[in-house]
């Protein structure tokens, strides 16, 4: 098996790394650039404790090859923050108790952080379709729920509206 | 997985004529979200991948007989078409019940026909619709309708040196309606027990002249209820014709039991699930009637 040579823009910084042709995303991230923030919980799709944003839209890691990530944009839960601080769904997730053990939040939260950024106005159902393939087995999902309310008011009151 | 090379070829004919040359050592990549699991159980060892995401395989267009969708078409990109949920609103209903949305975001609808799993979501509706597909290879396309895509559970008629590259569907004739149900243990990230999906084109006359009734995960293929379908052609949809439909449709099915549901279970299911489709695609057709 030869490796290859795949370059991908890793939260916002340009990434240079071999990989085998069957190496996951996931992997990649974790075990050959050390970023162990996106969770390896099913491996199949089902959990989305892997979940990352790719050229702008969330997908599950474990299910994406490197190779198909490469020349692509890739943001994980550690490019979050910006400047060092946090963006206010990770924020409010503290603050309402969003999560318990923790496995499946950073996966959870990169699925609020992509309906936050195509809609700061989000209803309930539209909470929870964005968060369909993310499972919780602590919460129950309404603090989750609370947590993107919240930070969706403090953006649109940050972007200057505040009216619904 | 043991995947020796990964190949992203920049044109269509590069594809083809890689795939020429590897045959069916070689497996076509799209986004990959069933392919990647059956590698790494070992299911399928593919030595070369190819990758399709730079071939421009992932455009929806009009064309003069309908709609042209590419085969690396997101089931996100279907959910966003105005098009289609305008002339085809039972493929985005399936796609709404798919899985959840970072799979949809990657999940193709080549993908989901290439595969040929009896349980395949998105493959009802586009028979449904009479959907044809075009396989491409280097010596030229052939085009035949889905419905005949299909041999048994993950098998169909492609050959090796063939790719997948869109699937083209008819502008229905008008009025006409289709419904999507799926029956699953959940709404999201569930496998399908039953799928239905039912078409219903009426002539001047404002009785039916073309009938579709369509199964998913109740057979060893995606299947047309024949008989039930010619059961509804040119009489008036009254409810006992349409449940009389929903019991030839139980007849013409061959369910087996699996971890997701029992053989009884899908049979009995086939026969509420169409009787609700066709009440729901009749009412569909009466409201578009009204509102004409």
């Amino acid at each position: 098996m030869v490796e290859m040579k795949i370059e991908f823009n890793l939260n916002g910084k340009p990434a240079q790394v071999s990989a085998e042709p069957d190496k996951t995303l996931l992997y990649l991230l974790r075990d050959d650039l050390g970023l162990t923030g996106t969770k390896d919980g099913c491996g199949s799709g089902d959990c989305g404790a892997c979940v990352v944003m790719l050229d702008g839209i969330p997908v599950n890691s474990c299910m994406v090859l490197a190779a198909q990530a490469a020349g692509s944009d890739v943001l994980t839960i550690e490019g979050m923050a910006k400047d060092g601080v946090l963006h206010p769904v990770q924020r409010t997730f503290g603050e309402t108790w969003a999560f318990q053990c923790g496995f499946c939040t950073p996966g959870m939260l990169v699925s609020c952080y992509a309906l936050l950024e195509s809609n700061d106005n989000p209803t309930r159902e539209e909470i929870l379709t964005a968060i369909a393939g993310n499972f919780c087995r602590c919460t129950g999902y309404q603090a989750v729920v609370k947590a993107v309310e919240q930070a969706a008011a403090e953006l649109r009151a940050a972007n200057g509206g505040g009216n619904d | 997985m043991s995947v020796a090379e990964f190949m992203t070829p920049a044109s269509l004919d590069d594809a083809l004529s890689i795939k020429k040359d590897r045959g069916a050592a070689a497996r076509v990549i799209a986004g990959g979200t069933d392919l990647i699991l059956r590698m790494r159980d070992k299911v399928l060892s593919p030595s070369l991948l190819i990758d399709l995401r730079r071939l421009s395989l992932d455009g929806i267009a009009r064309t003069d007989e309908g709609l042209s969708l590419g085969a690396y078409v997101s089931l996100s990109q279907v959910l966003e078409s105005a098009d289609i949920e305008k002339y085809f609103p039972a493929l985005p209903a399936a796609c709404r019940e798919f899985a959840g949305p970072p799979i949809r975001n990657r999940a193709t609808l080549g993908g989901n026909i290439v595969n040929a799993s009896p349980a395949a979501d998105l493959v009802p509706p586009l028979i449904a619709y009479d959907a044809n597909i075009v396989l491409s290879s280097t010596g030229g396309e052939r085009v035949l309708p889905l419905v005949e895509f299909f041999v048994g559970p993950g098998q169909s008629v492609i050959e090796p040196s063939e790719i997948l590259t869109e699937i083209r569907l008819p502008l229905m004739s008008t009025p006409s309606a289709a419904i999507f149900i799926k029956l699953g243990q959940r709404r999201s990230m569930a496998i399908s027990q039953v799928n239905v999906t039912t078409r219903l084109t009426v002539g001047e006359s404002g009785l039916p002249v073309e009938a579709r009734i369509v199964l998913g995960s109740v057979a060893p293929l995606p299947m047309r209820a024949m008989s039930a379908e010619g059961i509804l052609l040119g009489k008036e949809l009254s409810d006992e014709l349409l449940s009389e439909a929903a019991i030839k449709a139980r007849e013409e099915v061959t369910p087996i039991s699996d971890v997701r549901a029992s053989e009884s279970y899908r049979l009995q299911m086939t026969e509420v699930l169409v009787r609700r489709a066709l009440l729901a695609t009749r009412d569909e057709l009466s409201g578009s009637a009204t509102d004409g």
